[in-house]
């Protein structure tokens, strides 16, 4: 069960270089067909300054940092048992290829809950504030992790 | 590209165009595990699934659902006025079901110099069943 005296623990940033390729197969992936995400020109048209990363592309250095794995086993979460409850995206400026992106982990809440069958569950909400290169503010995300015991 | 949509058109109560996705197939699962990075064998692998409790096998990553209800809002509005996009995943999607992704404005603001819309969207199968349920809050012109 998680280790409920971790709360406000930081984690190491995740440093990630957004690249259009990955954007285009993450919108790809979705079966999203909008023209921003596949097509330079569409881009212009549109009113960008080049191609944008979909609503939850901030998944993407989330899960190939393996940041996720390594909080869950510092914060004594059984990977089995772990659900992801909710997910939260605040959008500040936009995110284009080539940005380096720096986002910053933290627990920010930690509690027990009881279900209305009886049954307790952990709840655990990870906060990540990104800015990018310029050191701008791009967004902000919060995930709340649900461990069934 | 979609008409534009303007704070002064929108009503509380508007809907917002509903966008249907599926049937949901196996390899969509691991075209987004690969695309996401989320690769826990619970949406590709079967038997693990059953392992862990999920008698029909492998269930979608929520975040796919998500990414679907991001699909949705942005169809309607544009990426670039988006401003907040939140959900709770509310049940397991299995392979083969088709996914309706609606919602509905629920308020409006001026904050910051900004007109802002708060919407409440979810995501459905078939049967009506809701995965995803949340809102988000989008600046209009």
């Amino acid at each position: 069960m998680a280790d409920l005296t971790k709360v406000g623990t930081e984690y190491p940033p995740i440093v990630w270089e957004v690249e259009r390729g990955k954007i285009h197969e993450l919108a790809l992936a979705i079966g999203d067909p909008d023209p921003v995400y596949h097509d330079r020109e569409a881009v212009v048209k549109a009113g960008y300054k080049d191609t944008p990363v979909p609503p939850t592309f901030l998944t993407v250095p989330m899960m190939w940092s393996d940041r996720m794995p390594v909080m869950i086993n510092d914060l004594k979460i059984n990977f089995f048992m772990v659900l992801h409850g909710e997910e939260e995206y605040e959008y500040y400026k936009e995110i284009y290829p080539g940005d380096v992106i720096t986002g910053k982990p933290k627990v920010v809440k930690m509690e027990e809950k009881t279900s209305k069958s009886g049954s307790k569950m952990d709840m655990v909400t990870v906060e990540v504030v990104y800015v990018n290169q310029n050191n701008e503010k791009v967004a902000r995300s919060r995930s709340l992790l649900v461990e069934r015991k | 590209m979609a008409k534009e949509i303007r704070f002064d058109d929108v009503k509380v109560g508007d809907a917002m165009p509903e966008l249907v996705k599926g049937p949901l197939q196996r390899l969509q699962l691991v075209k987004y595990a690969g695309a996401s990075g989320d690769f826990n064998p619970l949406h590709t692998d079967d038997e693990f699934a059953k392992q862990v409790g999920m008698k029909d096998g492998v269930i979608a990553h929520g975040m796919l659902v998500m990414g679907f209800v991001g699909q949705a809002v942005t169809a309607w509005i544009p990426k670039k006025q988006l401003r907040k996009l939140g959900v709770r995943f509310a049940g397991m999607t299995k392979l083969g079901s088709t996914i309706t992704v609606s919602g509905q404005v629920t308020g409006k603001r001026e904050e910051g110099g900004e007109k802002i819309i708060t919407c409440s969207v979810k995501a459905a199968d078939e049967t009506g069943d809701v995965k995803v349920s949340g809102s988000f809050e989008a600046a209009l012109p």
